[in-house]
């Protein structure tokens, strides 16, 4: 039987929402073709992740573990990959959109003389591949692409699909891997400025981004305050990035991060079209900024016209209030 | 040294732009040279002021893309191999990819740097494909460089934090915009781009075929955006507004 294939990203024990995301497509397309729809983790533990897995439907559950897998490396990565590929043979291995599947997209398919589609907002099933959508030219419009071939790879941009539940009494079949540490060219030699315990940017419920009209502490103070009375996750327009204020892990755009918010405020930012690329698809778009003709206001759902330092302190004072009234 | 940088023509996506019967409909005089490749193109000429060497950029595209190989070598690349395609050629990632690697199979480098992405397709799959393709270490989305004797260290921008990774060489590494601001050419850049050397090869001197079957991704068409209803600009006294728009995210949208 056909598979489909969902690679699920795993984090510390923690499965990446966008995953689920990806896999209760994966379980919809399978369901109406009569296909099986397959997970795979590839982590240095898997044994939780894969039980939280069983809430949200797969057929089946491949596992497979090595403590190589704790940090992002793309050649083990890589070699797990064409490893599983080969033994589940599936038809479509689908992956959520982030730096660490962007970073092996392109050799796997190499690898496996496969088409693949990178960043997909939908994607469904041909007769002999995949048709989807994508957002190009800074997402000002989207072009319908087709992948002929087997299996086809892609990954999907967070937010595009629900989260499904569906429980599952899938078996989890381990795959062996082994990888010789002496034949890795690359080493990661550390990692800087991991965010740890902060809220994931993309898969925030609540985004709030600061632009170049943030310029001083006691702005950066009200952002971190409108940011902890909302739990948001906390972005940044690449003016800020680049000036180092914020890390570049925070950048929300084409060169940055993809967010789908419920709620989004960009306080400061004027919407350049690389900026709205990354925060368009926000359900609800707030835009504090002092110009009444920056671009920011032709998508923002309330458009405050104001400077954000006489702005944001009645906001955070409001919204406080309302929240202790909950 | 030897650096290759692999770039790419691309239109310029704040050029005005149609939609006619699922095509799209562009200024080709705004064809711009891809600005992740902008970044690639940089990074090199700032190795080869410390290391020396020779950069040269290699391009795959019809003979309207020669603009962007002499923006290339204004900026400081030493020379150019510029791969000819037809203009009604529609090849993707992959065909790229392979093609370059016809390119690349008996030369001699340290390093090939590609951009992170196309800026308008956003594609960011030729870089790890050719890679691959070649047998190299690779890494993406790298936001800085450094090199000390022959180990290449590359910051890149991971998922969470920032990977700090070491390359042999030789190796292949993606470049992201955000890794430098590339220099614009100056008058005597762009006099001395004119002498430069740009060897045209076609398809077949490198013995690669681009045909519809071997294509394994295409556009079907292009489609508007849906677009964002416009909503409601407040003007006026900030408190008030403040305190209005709290409220309606709270009762009325419901995501507070
Ligand atoms: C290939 C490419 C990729 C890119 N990728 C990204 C990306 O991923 N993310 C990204 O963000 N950018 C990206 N950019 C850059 C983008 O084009 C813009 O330059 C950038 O988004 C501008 O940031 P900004 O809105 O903060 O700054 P500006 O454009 O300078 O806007 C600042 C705004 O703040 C307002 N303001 C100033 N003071 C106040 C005040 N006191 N109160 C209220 N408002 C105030 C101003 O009216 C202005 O509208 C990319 C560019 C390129 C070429
Ligand atoms: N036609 C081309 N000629 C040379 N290099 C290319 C070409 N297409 C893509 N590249 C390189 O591959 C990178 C990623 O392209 P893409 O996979 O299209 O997003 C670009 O930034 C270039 O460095």
């Amino acid at each position: 039987m056909s598979t489909l294939l969902t690679y699920i990203s795993v984090t510390n024990g923690n499965i990446k929402r966008s995953s689920l995301e990806v896999l209760s497509r994966c379980n919809e397309l399978a369901a109406e073709h009569g296909f099986q729809s397959a997970a795979l983790i590839i982590s240095d533990q898997t044994s939780e992740a894969a039980e939280k897995l069983k809430l949200h439907g797969p057929d089946a559950i491949y596992t497979m573990e090595d403590p190589i897998f704790k940090n992002h490396i793309n050649a083990p990565l890589l070699k797990a990959l064409s490893a599983s590929i080969e033994q589940i043979n599936p038809q479509l291995v689908a992956f959520a959109s982030t730096e660490s599947s962007k970073d092996i997209l392109g050799a796997l398919a190499a690898n496996q003389n496969a088409p693949a589609l990178a960043d997909v907002s939908e994607f469904e099933l041909t007769d002999n591949g995949v048709k989807a959508k994508r957002p190009v030219m800074a997402s000002k419009i989207i072009s319908a692409v087709e992948a002929k071939g087997s299996p086809v790879l892609l990954t999907v941009r967070s937010g595009s699909y629900d989260v499904a539940e569906s429980s599952s009494d899938a078996s989890v079949e381990t795959i062996s891997f082994s990888f010789d540490e002496a034949d890795l060219k690359a080493t990661l030699k550390e990692i800087i400025g991991a965010t740890g315990d902060k809220i994931d940017l993309s898969e925030a419920q609540t985004v709030i981004a600061a632009g170049r009209g943030v310029k001083d502490d006691e702005g950066l103070k009200m952002i971190d305050d409108l940011a902890s009375v909302l739990s948001a996750g906390v972005g940044a327009s690449r003016a800020l990035t680049e000036s180092g204020v914020y890390d570049p892990s925070l950048q929300i755009g084409q060169t940055g991060k993809v967010v789908s918010p419920q709620l989004y405020i960009g306080i400061g930012i004027s919407g350049a079209i690389q900026h709205v690329a990354g925060m368009i698809n926000s359900k609800v778009i707030v835009a504090i900024n002092k110009d009444p003709d920056a671009p920011i206001f032709d998508i923002a759902d309330y458009g405050i016209v104001g400077d954000l330092y006489k702005v944001l302190p009645p906001f955070i004072d409001e919204l406080k209030k309302m929240k202790s009234e909950k | 040294m030897k650096i290759y940088v692999c770039i790419k023509q691309v239109p310029d996506v704040n050029a005005p732009l149609q939609i006619k019967d699922g095509e799209l409909i562009q200024d080709a005089d705004r064809n711009i040279l891809n600005a992740y490749d902008a970044s690639a193109v940089e990074e090199s000429l700032v190795l080869k002021e410390a290391h020396g060497g020779e950069i040269e950029v290699v391009l795959i595209g019809p003979e309207k893309a020669k603009e962007t190989i002499r923006k290339a070598l204004a900026m400081g690349a030493d020379k150019a191999t510029h791969i000819l395609i037809d203009n009604d050629t529609a090849p993707d990632s992959y065909s790229f990819a392979s093609t370059l690697s016809a390119f690349f199979k008996d030369k001699e480098y340290e390093y090939i740097f590609c951009g992170k992405q196309a800026q308008d397709t956003d594609a960011g799959l030729t870089g790890s494909m050719l890679a691959e393709f070649l047998n190299l270490p690779y890494t993406t989305n790298a936001v800085g460089l450094n090199l000390e004797g022959n180990v290449l260290t590359v910051k890149r921008q991971g998922d969470g934090g920032q990977e700090i990774i070491e390359l042999p060489s030789p190796a292949l590494v993606t470049c992201s915009n955000d890794m430098n601001e590339p220099r614009i050419p100056n008058l005597k850049g762009i006099m001395q781009s004119k002498r430069k050397p740009v060897e045209t090869l076609s398809l077949a001197d490198l013995g690669v075929e681009i045909s519809e079957d071997q294509i394994k991704t295409r556009i079907l068409s292009f489609e508007e955006k849906p677009a964002r209803k416009p909503g409601k600009k407040y003007e006026g006294e900030p408190d008030e507004i403040a305190r209005e728009i709290a409220q309606l995210l709270d009762t009325k949208e419901n995501v507070i």
